[in-house]
């Protein structure tokens, strides 16, 4: 099956500033993208570009569509949040389920009103009586009834606390992820979203960074606990990063073989978020 | 279709205190101080055929004849039967206002709680959403005063002739037997095409700025076009360009701000004015208004402001499209 996503050459400038810069990217189906980057990168952006909701310069194709062009027949297929209680406050819950089943042909309302049984909400509860988690369960049961081929989140889980995070995404996992759904993410949070994560896409001042699976990942870098009498051996093999913990070196290697650094310490596979600090801090990986 | 229902309701669903609880309020209002007013035994002003009479001297006179005069009786009967609408007035009014500031908030109050997001990840186009917006302003709307006033009047004119009957005058067969009574509402009903193609103007130019304006929406609504007015007035008057600016305050500012009144078409033709305030001296006639409106249907100036109000939304569709959340 072809690529879910595929980007070449977006660009988009805002006055003089330049958002996106150059973006190439693909997707394959039944994946979950992490897009990572810091304030300001243009994660946003290459979402909203994705979405058609922002004009941008490029080629772009969105499950075989141009989104700037077939917006309409697009979102049938696919589905997001944009931020956190963005939600009308003056929408129940029973009429937003009943307006998702008159105008969505690809909702089903038991669905949603299964996902919502062990909810506080009831259907008469309108959003602004809800405090921002249940506003966030009230979008997701909504999101997770309609049977998209493509859900993109933005920022799903800012500002909820670890409860209803941890159960965000345990939800997305076991009741609507399969094979035929592809799911980008974007947050803040790595450490939560790095198990669940298939593939890494790093983006820094409008350009991708690093695009790789995390099988990928797991291969090509290296994290080291060097012992002080290895560091000079360890320098000679250029760590994209050096940082010190307890006074030993902990180091990060692209593309070096296991074996070769096994001598110099205690090799593990880095976290995403180390990763990602890492790779901000200006080294090209 | 069904989409379009959805939004409707929708619609309705957020607007539900402006388009169906505000009318109802002040319908209830009206009928409790009616009531209260029949109750006290408070005279009600009537003018039959010009003659300035209350209520009770209209029955006394009946009284002391032994019976009403059968041709007073007939005239009353009239008066009563195409004027008792006349009650409906007050939620036609407010018809106007509503429907004005409606479609100021309508595409506006969705960018800035962000809830637009929200809209836009479901599959409705842009141009359903914004038809949706300009139907509920144009027809729904109207259909709920229309449908409400006329409510209300009836309930008013039972009352009226209740009181009537409890003082020894019955009015209830000869009035039901009269097909004014009847046509009244019809009459009234039959004006809301006419209202609709006449505040399609309004209604475009306020969903346009609704969508286009990033903040102070009414500021630009109103400013822009009376600034115009007036920068207009100024040139023509300050450089000698002879421009009609007059007219450009009637024909352009009064119609893209005015156009959601019910009834503002009439002041529109000045000859049309004219007879109106003569006839107004008089009573209310329903049937001459009735057909003053039609006439207008044939007039380039509706049609005008048609295509202009078709304009404004097709500009607003195309700007809700890539216009981003505020």
């Amino acid at each position: 099956m072809s690529a879910v996503i595929s980007a070449r050459g977006l660009r988009k400038r805002y006055g003089k500033q330049a958002a996106i810069d150059d973006i190439s990217f693909e997707v394959a189906p039944g994946r979950i993208v992490g897009l990572v980057g810091p304030n300001g990168s243009g994660k946003t952006t290459t979402l909203k570009a994705l979405l058609g909701l922002t004009r941008c310069e490029g080629s772009l194709s969105v499950l075989g569509m141009d989104p700037r062009l077939e917006r309409d027949a697009l979102m049938q297929q696919v589905c997001f949040i944009a931020d956190v209680a963005i939600l009308p406050r003056w929408l129940t819950v029973g009429d937003a389920i009943d307006f998702l089943a008159g105008v969505h042909p690809r909702f089903e309302r038991a669905k949603a009103e299964r996902y919502l049984t062990n909810s506080k909400l009831v259907p008469s509860m309108k959003v602004k009586a809800m405090s921002k988690g249940m506003v966030v369960q009230l979008h997701l049961a909504l999101v997770m009834a309609i049977d998209a081929k493509l859900l993109v989140l933005d920022e799903p889980t800012l500002g909820l606390d670890i409860l209803y995070r941890k159960q965000f995404y345990q939800h997305l996992l076991e009741d609507y992820f399969d094979q035929d759904k592809t799911i980008i993410i974007t947050t803040h949070q790595i450490e939560e979203v790095e198990h669940i994560l298939t593939d890494l896409l790093f983006i820094r001042a409008g350009k991708i960074i690093l695009s790789a699976s995390m099988e990928d990942v797991d291969r090509r870098y290296t994290e080291v606990m060097v012992a002080p009498e290895w560091q000079a051996q360890a320098e000679a093999l250029h760590p994209i990063s050096t940082r010190s913990v307890f006074g030993k070196s902990v180091m990060l290697f692209d593309g070096v073989p296991r074996e070769q650094l096994s001598p110099f310490g205690e090799v593990r596979t880095p976290s995403v978020a180390d990763l990602f600090v890492a790779t901000m801090k200006g080294g090209n990986p | 279709m069904k989409t379009m229902r959805w939004l409707i309701k929708r619609e309705l669903w957020e607007h539900q205190g402006m388009l169906l609880r505000a009318p109802l309020v002040i319908a209830a209002l009206m009928t409790l101080f009616v009531g209260a007013m029949l109750l006290s035994g408070h005279d009600m002003a009537l003018s039959i055929n010009g003659q300035q009479a209350t209520l009770s001297e209209a029955i006394n006179g009946a009284y002391l004849s032994g019976a009403l005069e059968p041709q007073r009786k007939a005239d009353m009967l009239r008066m009563i039967a195409s004027g008792y609408m006349a009650a409906s007035a007050p939620l036609f009014l407010m018809l106007g206002f509503l429907v004005f500031f409606y479609c100021l908030g309508a595409l506006h109050d969705e960018r800035r709680d962000r809830s637009v997001l929200f809209w836009k990840s479901l599959p409705v186009s842009d141009a359903s959403t914004v038809l949706s917006k300009a139907i509920v302003a144009l027809v729904v709307a109207p259909v709920i005063a229309l449908a409400l006033g006329t409510l209300m009047s009836l309930l008013l004119l039972l009352m009226l002739c209740s009181t009537l009957a409890f003082k020894g005058l019955n009015l209830f067969p000869a009035l039901l037997a009269t097909p004014e009574l009847y046509l009244t509402p019809l009459r009234i009903a039959a004006l809301l095409p006419v209202y609709a193609l006449w505040a399609l103007p309004t209604v475009g130019w306020l969903l346009m700025v609704s969508i286009w304006a990033r903040s102070k929406v009414f500021l630009w609504a109103v400013g822009a076009p009376l600034l115009t007015g007036a920068f207009a007035l100024w040139a023509s008057r300050a450089y000698e360009l002879g421009w009609n600016s007059g007219w450009f305050m009637q024909a352009i500012v009064a119609r893209v701000l005015l156009g959601t009144a019910p009834g503002s078409w009439l002041l529109f033709d000045q000859q049309q004015r004219a007879q109106l305030l003569d006839d107004a001296s008089q009573r209310i006639d329903l049937p001459g208004i009735f057909a003053h409106s039609w006439a207008m249907t044939g007039s380039s100036a509706l049609w005008l402001g048609v295509a202009a109000g078709c304009a404004m939304i097709l500009v607003a569709i195309r700007l809700r499209r890539w216009q981003e959340d505020i």
